[in-house]
């Protein structure tokens, strides 16, 4: 890899972590859901600095070209996190079920309270 | 002894009024109560004009949640038993003291109300005949009991079964996952037979195109209902 590459590739993985930051201090972003982000961001820049890392982990790992080591952890990283949105949706889900029943079944209560209330001004 | 139906609608504006006519007439010893599941017909309206007792989701859940709240409601206030009626006009309501009775007299947990034990009434398409007698096939492997119509939403449940289904109640096509469920916690399940009769308005939530993801969907979670611990 190039030099000027290298510093085209950590000049865009920097901004876009600033751009990260910047909508995490507007709360349009929970910090729990971009730890994930973080983290492959920190790992892009690693192997941004130090070429010579993927050329290692890639004949340690039996891949003859460093750069399918690149496409295959890119791959993986970006299933895992839409794996994590997934598990996400499942527990919003649950939760803004249980919400709309309690939701329904006060709004049912408040009727009822209503109604007998209505029934004893009836009486007076 | 407090006895609850429990009606899920979602757009049966055609058909909401006759079936709860036809539960005062015909098991007038019955409390119901309709659950609204966000229609965009007007059936809300049509409830409020007959003051029906109507819960009314600010969303739609699907089938599964609407029943959900059913169960939350009768546990809640005390009901000693709930039924399932769906509001399409399958399901009469005159079985209904007969299903309680059956409960009582033999001690059950769950009654299900089954089309294929006297063979009488609609007794549904031939495909999907198929498909019911698959998953009685694959409720009688994994848990050894027999349960002719896993499909029927006729089901009459105690306490336990409705503290259970308050707690957990699969979302979308969720009576033979439910009623596996029941088994494996060692509760008992009844069957006796009914007459259903075609749906009088609106359409099947299964359609040709859903019955493949039906079938999936319903199998897996039979399987993995079962590896729950």
């Amino acid at each position: 890899m190039n030099i000027k590459t290298q510093i085209l590739v950590a000049v865009i993985v920097l901004l876009a972590m600033a751009a990260l930051v910047n909508m995490i201090r507007k709360n349009k972003l929970e910090l729990k859901y971009c730890l994930l982000w973080f983290l492959s961001g920190v790992a892009i820049l690693v192997f941004d600095c130090f070429p010579w890392l993927t050329t290692k982990l890639a004949s340690v790992m039996g891949i003859g070209q460093p750069i399918n080591l690149l496409f295959f952890a890119g791959f993986c990283f970006s299933l895992l996190i839409i794996f994590s949105l997934t598990a996400a949706v499942s527990r919003f889900s649950v939760k803004i079920k249980k919400l709309t029943q309690e939701i329904a079944l006060l709004e049912k209560k408040i009727e009822g309270m209503e109604g007998t209330k209505a029934s004893d001004e009836n009486e007076k | 002894m407090k006895k609850l139906i429990i009606i899920p609608a979602y757009n049966e504006s055609a058909n909401i009024e006759k079936t709860v006519r036809r539960i005062k007439e015909r098991a007038p010893e019955f409390d119901y109560v309709i659950i609204n599941d966000c229609s965009t017909d007007r059936t809300l309206q049509i409830c409020r004009e007959n003051g029906f007792h109507v819960i009314n989701l600010p969303q739609n859940l699907g089938i599964g949640g609407a029943v959900q709240t059913g169960y939350l409601y009768g546990y809640r206030n005390g009901y000693d038993m709930a039924v399932q009626v769906d509001g399409d006009g399958q399901h009469d309501p005159a079985f209904l003291d007969e299903m309680a009775k059956y409960m009582i007299k033999e001690d059950l947990d769950m009654v299900i109300g089954s089309r294929f034990i006297e063979k009488k009434g609609f007794q549904s398409s031939g495909i999907r005949r198929i498909g019911i007698r698959y998953f009685t096939f694959l409720i009688k492997i994994l848990t050894g009991k027999t349960i002719t119509d896993p499909t029927s939403g006729l089901r009459l449940v105690d306490r336990k079964v409705m503290e259970l289904f308050s707690e957990q109640y699969p979302k979308d096509y969720p009576e033979p996952e439910s009623v596996v469920a029941v088994i494996r916690r060692k509760m008992k399940v009844g069957e006796i037979p009914v007459i259903m009769h075609e749906r009088e308005g609106g359409v099947s939530s299964i359609s040709a195109k859903k019955s493949v993801y039906y079938m999936i969907k319903v199998s897996l979670a039979i399987l993995i209902e079962r590896i729950r611990r």
